[in-house]
């Protein structure tokens, strides 16, 4: 398939958008920013014979606050992300992610529904959203769902998302005190890198001393989806965050990944640094509530 | 199907300040339309995938990737190539700094890095030297080594 003989539907709402996703979801392929969607395109991994541009429907780009509810429309961009005021001061975890995804000009068209609907296992803002607990808005043109994102993601780029649906919006509880969340990245440069395992944590601290009464820890490329680490989550709550303490519950990490080798590291190297990541996102938490205690 | 018989649509929007109307297909990539029918040759493909920047524009006051952006999407935008950058024929301050520095050998990436640097300085006139190697980091040069690109854009930050 050439690019010369794709068409390109350019609808000018998402009611358009969904219409013509319900007329002909059998033959017709949404894109977004397109960052990956073009590259699939040229490598012949993707075909189809249409596609469906949202690029250009505004209406799914914003970021607002409704009480303590932080509303992210799916075509927002990560560039949106990052400078966003709202996020500023309430989910600087979600903007630290997405400012590791990618280049600047990859992060002016990508957009988070994207990134979420390509579902890569190395995906930077599927962690930090799995530990936030956010619910994913998916809308066809006969009825809205709302899929807690753990559901959504079932198994190797496999979603639950059907042909006649998009993802319109995610949501999620502002991070504030006593929450607080972090996100770390390991990969083999410094700049414009793919994962090869990153890890989010969200945690609630009790009042006195470093000890943690709820926490959710996430990590991304090191299985066939993100997963919750739920084992090393059991182990840190109520539990005083001592050195020991926060180093066993990051062995416990290790043990929770199921890796794989490939052209970015081996099966042995990606279990070897899961420790490290999780203990020094740990680590960077306790920091943060230091600051918090500084007159 | 040749390309001739292929399907080709109406496209229009504003390129480096003037109008332009052109016959494309769909599912073109605005680089193929910039280099191949408008004759804008600033824009490179080099990897065609993302990866090194050569082919830098900017969309609407923003850099992107012309390899990565179709022209459908493109469609009513503002479009700035490194031509776009030039005052009455002549370089504009940030293109005169990368002269003056040494900062164009082989000089096949150097458009996608003026546009990654009119970007910043549009937006942050006096940046770091952390701020300025974040701004680039989508844009590859094998020939420079980068130094000589950073004092260039530090230059033109101090307007000399």
């Amino acid at each position: 398939m050439r690019l010369s003989d794709i068409d390109v539907v350019s609808p000018a709402s998402l009611n358009e958008a969904l219409s013509v996703l319900h007329d002909r979801s059998d033959r017709i392929k949404p894109i977004a920013g397109s960052t990956d969607t073009i590259i699939q395109l040229k490598e012949g991994l993707l075909q189809t014979k249409e596609l469906l541009d949202l690029s250009n429907l505004l209406e799914l780009r914003y970021i607002r606050r409704e009480g303590s509810t932080l509303r992210v429309g799916a075509l927002s961009t990560y560039s949106d992300i990052i400078e966003s005021s709202v996020l500023s001061s309430s989910c600087r975890m979600l903007m630290d992610a997405c400012r590791t995804i990618g280049t600047p000009q990859i992060q002016t068209r990508a957009t988070i529904g994207g990134n979420l609907a390509n579902a890569s296992p190395a995906g930077d803002s599927i962690p930090p959203l799995y530990v936030l607990d956010a619910t994913m808005k998916v809308q066809s043109r006969e009825r809205t769902r709302q899929i807690p994102i753990e559901k959504f993601f079932i198994d190797y780029r496999k979603v639950d998302l059907k042909p006649d649906e998009l993802i319109t919006e995610i949501s999620f509880e502002a991070v504030e005190k006593p929450c607080d969340a972090t996100f770390l990245k390991l990969g083999l440069r410094e700049a414009h890198f793919i994962s090869l395992a990153n890890v989010a944590v969200w945690v609630r601290w009790e009042p006195e001393g470093p000890t943690l009464s709820a926490v959710r820890v996430a990590m991304g490329a090191v299985a066939p989806v993100v997963i919750r680490v739920r084992k090393s989550e059991d182990f840190l709550r109520n539990r005083a965050l001592t050195e020991d303490a926060i180093w066993h519950a990051s062995q416990i990490a290790a043990g929770e990944s199921s890796p794989i080798s490939d052209v970015r590291a081996s099966i042995e190297y990606r279990r070897a640094v899961i420790p490290s990541l999780l203990y020094k996102a740990l680590h960077a938490l306790i920091e943060s509530r230091r600051a918090w205690e500084k007159p | 199907m040749n390309e001739l018989a292929g399907m080709k649509r109406q496209f229009s929007f504003r390129l480096n300040g003037r109008q332009v109307s052109v016959s494309a297909p769909p599912a073109h990539t605005l680089l193929e339309v910039l280099r191949e029918r408008l004759d804008v040759t600033g824009p490179k493909e080099d990897c065609g995938k993302g990866e090194c920047g050569a082919c830098t524009v900017l969309m609407n006051g923003k850099p992107v990737l012309s390899c990565l952006v179709l022209i459908s999407q493109a469609n009513g935008a503002e479009i700035i190539t490194s031509e776009g950058f030039m005052k009455d024929g002549l370089l504009d301050y940030v293109q005169k700094a990368f002269v003056d520095n040494g900062a164009v050998q082989c000089g096949h990436c150097i458009p996608g890095f003026i546009v990654s640097a009119e970007a910043l300085l549009s937006r942050n006139p006096n940046p770091s030297v952390p701020e300025i190697k974040i701004a680039l980091a989508g844009n590859l040069c094998r020939c420079t080594g980068y130094a000589s690109i950073i004092r260039a854009i530090q230059q033109a930050a101090r307007k000399e």
